[in-house]
């Protein structure tokens, strides 16, 4: 009989050695929100600047690649980048303490330039010296390596003064060759033509940058003269590869107007103070409940109080494992989660003692109590996660990490109120003889 | 230990008391609503800017007040955080914070020395309509998930009953708001949800207590039967009221200022999501039935 609650206790277990090891340690394993560690917060809001022959729809995917290709090239760690809905890009930066710099790069029109690279040997080599010469600037192409960490690997020699830039675009898209390699296909317009043939023409075997924003994107060697104002570019790129290239040349070509709609700043003296109170609201609070609790059921408290940690070590765990954000509304939503943990313990209790009132024996009176309050139990829960999981998915930042943890919270409780506890009751009960029960 | 030795309250008996004070409230808060207009809504719900500023002397409200007046921009707001004088919060309509900014360098220092930002936020009116929107479609779908789900379980008058007293919390916590003059933020909105999802946990407790009840008796002597069961919960409704309001008041007294609406409105919700679950639901059911009698099959 004792058998069958190893594997209960086994599972019980698993579970607390899994969460330990996704959070610990807390401070790498668990991310924070900008309202935590100050940073800047931009959403931006895209427009189209002109609608002329053709409307291309990705407009946000079109602004997010220059974004992202700018914030890269600031250096900042760990930024998210994200579009909401169809015209707005959010945009978090953690750690940065200049934000009007950095929303001043953000909001600047992208510029999409081609220029030839030079292939003349002892001018490269004088360059890679220091000394680059007058109408020349020396670029680097981004590589990824087999982790897809991004590496400033090639050096290329580049001429400043463009060839082309992206109002001579108008489209590009990504194509499959036959044998299944992605390609893009650029489609210039009819002045654009014109001057790609002579570029092309003059230059066969020489490679053509393609730079948004100071940035090398790819550099395609020329393979021969192209009229008819339809290039392509092909390469030992990705799908995932060819489709950004495609996206940064139609972004080039129509350049979406972004306008700043929200924009916060938190400071790192903000962000410390918000931990600190929200963090000590919390574990106060989790110890009035706690000894709430013991004062009130005595031993069973201790048990409820044992579910209540698991479930704030579970909460933890799931928003680690998960890689959710931890927000000063998730920290709040941590500590309501304290005190609605020990509800489904509470109404289990109190049915055990209505059942006890009956004159049933502990052990059918707990077994009743546990039976009967499981119907009380999910009904209540239910309609919370209800709540809970449209604040997740509605939310936005700090209303979303709230909606997560609300909704995490409550779902580990029915792990630990109902299986945990009735568990170590059950094995409690049978292991001794138990005759009367104080609850 | 027991609070209550098997209670026999009569809850229903009291329902008309419960209906005229949340009348007298809602209604009150309404029209200081109405009179304060836009000014209740945080710079997130109508846009504007917003500035934390921290200060190394102490400051008053009415001479950074003064010195804004002065700017010409429109409404804005200032207020002070904590007890010391010299933190301070000023709202001001969008695109102005520079402007404040820069008359706080002349008036008060060097930025970053004598005083220092600690925060700010910016909101556009495309954005702040944009929360509105989906502050409505999260408590929109938030009532149907509700609703749906304990129509479901136990009947669509119970459904009802159960949304209307979430709507009457709602409704109140707003009230309440405007009456102690504090301004609604997109945190509130949390709370108020949050507030939903915690009335109709205490309300389908007892709803559950009463569909135990109903299965058990052929009666429809419904008054009894929804007063023995709301007592037979009294109980574990206040001692999880009281847990959870340990902790919500907690976060109120010691949270800090960036969580203070928001745990504020959590605590008024708290409790009158308790007494609307105590006095309410169960009594919009019995009137239901009273004006259109219904045997309840559960």
């Amino acid at each position: 009989m004792i058998k069958q609650y190893y594997a209960k206790f086994l599972i019980i277990a698993a579970v607390i050695g899994l969460c330990i090891w996704q959070i610990y340690p807390p401070q790498k394993k668990i991310k924070r929100g900008l309202d935590l560690q100050g940073g800047v917060q931009v959403v931006l809001e895209v427009a189209e600047t002109e609608q002329d022959e053709h409307i291309i729809s990705d407009l946000a995917d079109r602004a997010l690649e220059i974004i992202r290709n700018r914030i890269d090239a600031l250096g900042i760690t760990e930024p998210v980048i994200q579009k909401q809905g169809t015209d707005r890009i959010v945009i978090d930066l953690p750690g940065v303490q200049d934000p009007d710099k950095a929303i001043d790069i953000i909001g600047q029109t992208a510029l999409l330039e081609f220029k030839l690279v030079s292939d003349d040997p002892a001018l490269i080599k004088s360059a890679l010296d220091g000394n680059i010469p007058e109408g020349y600037q020396l670029l680097y192409t981004k590589e990824k390596d087999e982790r897809g960490i991004e590496r400033e690997t090639h050096p290329l020699l580049i001429k400043a003064e463009p060839e082309l830039t992206g109002r001579y675009i108008k489209d590009a898209y990504l194509g499959y060759e036959s044998s299944g390699f992605p390609y893009v296909t650029l489609e210039l317009n009819k002045e654009g033509a014109v001057l790609f043939e002579a570029i092309t023409g003059q230059n066969p075997n020489r490679q053509l940058a393609i730079v948004l924003d100071g940035v090398v994107k790819s550099a395609p060697v020329i393979k021969e003269r192209i009229s008819g104002g339809k290039a392509q570019i092909t390469g030992r790129f990705s799908t995932e590869e060819a489709r950004t290239l495609a996206i940064v040349l139609r972004a080039g070509a129509l350049p979406a107007k972004m306008e700043i709609v929200y924009r916060e700043v938190v400071g790192p003296t903000l962000g410390k103070e918000n931990i600190i109170q929200g963090l000590r609201a919390a574990i106060y609070g989790g110890l009035i409940v706690a000894v709430f609790m013991v004062i009130y059921y005595s031993v069973f408290g201790l048990l409820a109080n044992f579910a209540l940690a698991l479930n704030i070590l579970i909460l933890l765990g799931v928003v680690a494992m998960l890689k959710g954000v931890m927000t000063l509304p998730g920290i709040a939503g941590v500590a309501l989660t304290c005190g609605m943990a020990v509800d489904a313990n509470v109404i289990i209790f109190e049915r055990i003692k209505e059942e006890l009132k009956t004159g049933k024996s502990p052990k059918a009176a707990i077994d009743a109590g546990y039976k009967r309050a499981w119907t009380a139990i999910i009904d209540s829960n239910i309609t919370t996660i209800i709540v809970g999981v449209i604040l997740f998915f509605l939310g936005d930042g700090p209303i979303k990490g709230f909606g997560l943890t609300l909704s995490i919270g409550i779902l580990a409780n029915l792990f630990t109120a109902v299986f945990a506890t009735k568990t170590i009751v059950d094995w409690v009960m049978l292991s001794r003889k138990i005759e009367k029960v104080r609850i | 230990m027991e609070i209550i030795k098997d209670p026999k309250i009569n809850f229903l008996g009291k329902r008309k008391i419960a209906y005229i004070f949340s009348c007298v409230v809602i209604v009150w808060g309404f029209v200081v609503l109405a009179m304060r207009g836009q000014d209740i809504f945080g710079v997130d719900f109508v846009g504007g800017d917003m500035l934390n500023i921290e200060f190394k002397q102490s400051v008053t409200v009415s001479e950074v007040r003064e010195a804004i007046r002065g700017l010409n921009i429109g409404t804005y707001s200032v207020q002070l955080l904590g007890t010391e004088g010299k933190e301070l919060v000023v709202k001001s309509a969008p695109n102005t914070s520079k402007r404040i900014l820069e008359m706080m360098e002349s008036s008060y220092g060097v930025n970053n020395e004598d005083f220092f930002v600690k925060g700010e936020s910016s909101v556009s009116p495309s954005m702040s309509s944009s929360l509105k929107k989906k502050a409505f479609y999260a408590f929109l779908f938030g009532m149907i998930g509700i609703l749906f789900y304990i129509t479901v379980r136990f009947e669509f008058r119970f459904a009802v009953a159960a949304t209307l007293a979430i709507f009457h919390d709602m409704f109140f916590v707003v009230a309440v708001l405007a009456i102690t003059n504090q301004q609604i933020d997109a945190t509130v909105i949390a709370a108020l949800l949050t507030i939903a999802g915690y009335s109709v946990n205490n309300t389908v407790i007892i709803f559950d207590r009463v569909r135990e009840n109903l299965r058990k008796t052929r009666s429809d002597d419904y008054f009894t039967l929804f007063n023995k069961s709301i007592n037979e919960t009294l109980t574990r409704t206040i001692l999880t009221t009281l847990t959870t309001l340990f902790v919500v008041f907690l976060l109120y007294l010691v949270g800090g200022e960036t969580l203070r609406i928001f745990s504020f409105s959590l605590l008024v919700g708290l409790i009158i999501g308790t007494i609307s679950s105590l006095f309410i639901a169960s009594a919009i059911i019995f009137d239901w039935h009273k004006w259109k009698p219904h045997r309840f099959k559960v």
